[in-house]
């Protein structure tokens, strides 16, 4: 059972991704291409509560993303698969908290979560692949970028959690 | 030699007195060769003052603007009922319009969420058109929100005409801010700068409507010629939209 989805308010904080993409907010983007925000909420989440959280979290947030967009193309699995790997992450070895660590995680998510969108927009038809490669790139190197700072204070709130819970 | 004298000096002593009115006949001469042009400029300005006024000027051009309009009509009123013995869909006939709440014209996908939804009669299909065109489709609504796929967004397909040379096409968004245009022909003699508007025989969206000008046109393509359209409507800036209510 998930630790941090027994505090609600931790939960609703999902909200935000979703209207984070609505408001796209233009200080926050690259070439024009936002962040990768359901990353950015997915990685600190399934690193303090554990792969089954995290996939869980991950199904979720693809179907909340899913309902935004147009079209046949699906997160879900990606970002599942992301908040599982994440959680085994968080649960074996030593904590991972240093910032280049976040960084590179949230590089690799937000990779695997446009190589995933590519593979199935191809899949489903012929797809000009010059743009969508702009698109994967600058929408990476965004999220890598901004996960330091934003998972680093997610991470520890979360864990603040956990320990009140325990405690 | 005396009488010779007396002969010739007065004949000389004639032709000197006479220069100005030799001056007069190549000053008459030029006037008729230029076709009067000074007389005529000469009472252009005299008689300026005397001209028709402004006041007259406006009856010409209101006159002309009502011509116009009643042309309009009498040409509108013909398209529509050409249109009707063909069974073509018509342009609709009201506009909502409806605030841009969410903007998303780059990324994965190119859409925007629009502030009036299914209680305001929208439909998923309908046109949606901004100051200098069309901009894209109605792909899905809430009650009170309507989410419109944009031109350029990988999964749009749009008949569209160029009307200067009579050719048919497929606006193709590729995931850029100008899409593709895909035509039938190898060959259809378009440039660029032609004006692609949307599709007179189309069922999907209103006959007619402006989308942008050819940029570029890429003869070499396969199987047929391609060409990059710039979209009439700036999709960045716009803050309104109407949609096109059937």
């Amino acid at each position: 059972m998930s630790r941090l989805a027994r505090h609600g308010w931790c939960l609703a904080t999902a909200l935000v991704v979703p209207w984070l993409v609505l408001a796209a907010p233009g200080p926050l983007k690259l070439a024009g291409i936002p962040p990768a925000w359901s990353v950015l909420w997915l990685l600190p989440w399934a690193l303090a509560d554990g792969p089954l959280s995290g996939a869980l979290a991950g199904a979720g947030l693809g179907l909340l993303l899913d309902a935004l967009h147009a079209g046949s193309i699906t997160q879900i699995p990606a970002l599942a698969l992301l908040g599982w790997w994440w959680g085994r992450m968080g649960r074996q070895g030593p904590a991972i908290e240093r910032s280049f660590s976040l960084g590179l995680l949230a590089l690799l998510g937000a990779a695997l979560l446009g190589g995933s969108l590519i593979l199935q927009s191809l899949l489903l038809g012929p797809w000009p692949l010059e743009p969508a490669l702009h698109t994967w790139l600058a929408q990476t190197l965004l999220t890598a970028l901004l996960a330091p700072l934003l998972c680093s204070l997610q991470l520890l709130l979360w864990r603040q959690q956990i320990q009140g819970g325990r405690g | 030699m005396q009488a010779g004298r007396r002969l010739r000096l007065p004949a000389l002593g004639a032709v000197v007195q006479a220069w100005p009115w030799a001056l007069l006949v190549l000053a008459l001469l030029a006037v008729r060769l230029s076709k009067g042009a000074g007389f005529t400029d000469v009472y252009a300005l005299l008689s300026r003052p005397f001209w028709p006024g402004s006041a007259q000027g406006e009856w010409v051009r209101s006159g002309q603007a009502l011509n116009d309009q009643t042309r309009l009509r009498q040409l509108d009123a013909d398209n529509r009922r050409l249109r009707s013995l063909l069974e073509l869909q018509g342009r609709g006939g009201r506009e909502l319009t409806a605030a841009v709440i969410s903007r998303q014209a780059g990324g994965w996908w190119q859409q925007l969420v629009i502030g009036r939804g299914e209680l305001q009669g929208l439909r998923p299909g309908m046109a949606v058109t901004a100051p200098g065109g069309l901009i894209g489709r109605i792909a899905s609504v809430t009650p009170t929100t309507a989410s419109v796929t944009l031109l350029t967004d990988p999964g749009s397909r749009v008949g569209v005409w160029v009307g200067r040379v009579r050719r048919h096409g497929l606006l193709t968004g590729i995931g850029t801010s100008r899409p593709l245009l895909r035509f039938l022909e190898k060959d259809p003699g378009v440039r660029p700068g032609d004006v692609v508007v949307t599709s007179p025989a189309s069922t999907l969206v209103p006959p007619n409507l402006t989308v942008g000008v050819i940029q570029s046109v890429d003869e070499r393509a396969v199987p047929a010629s391609e060409a990059v359209v710039q979209l009439s409507a700036p999709v960045e800036a716009i803050d309104w939209v109407q949609v096109r209510l059937p």
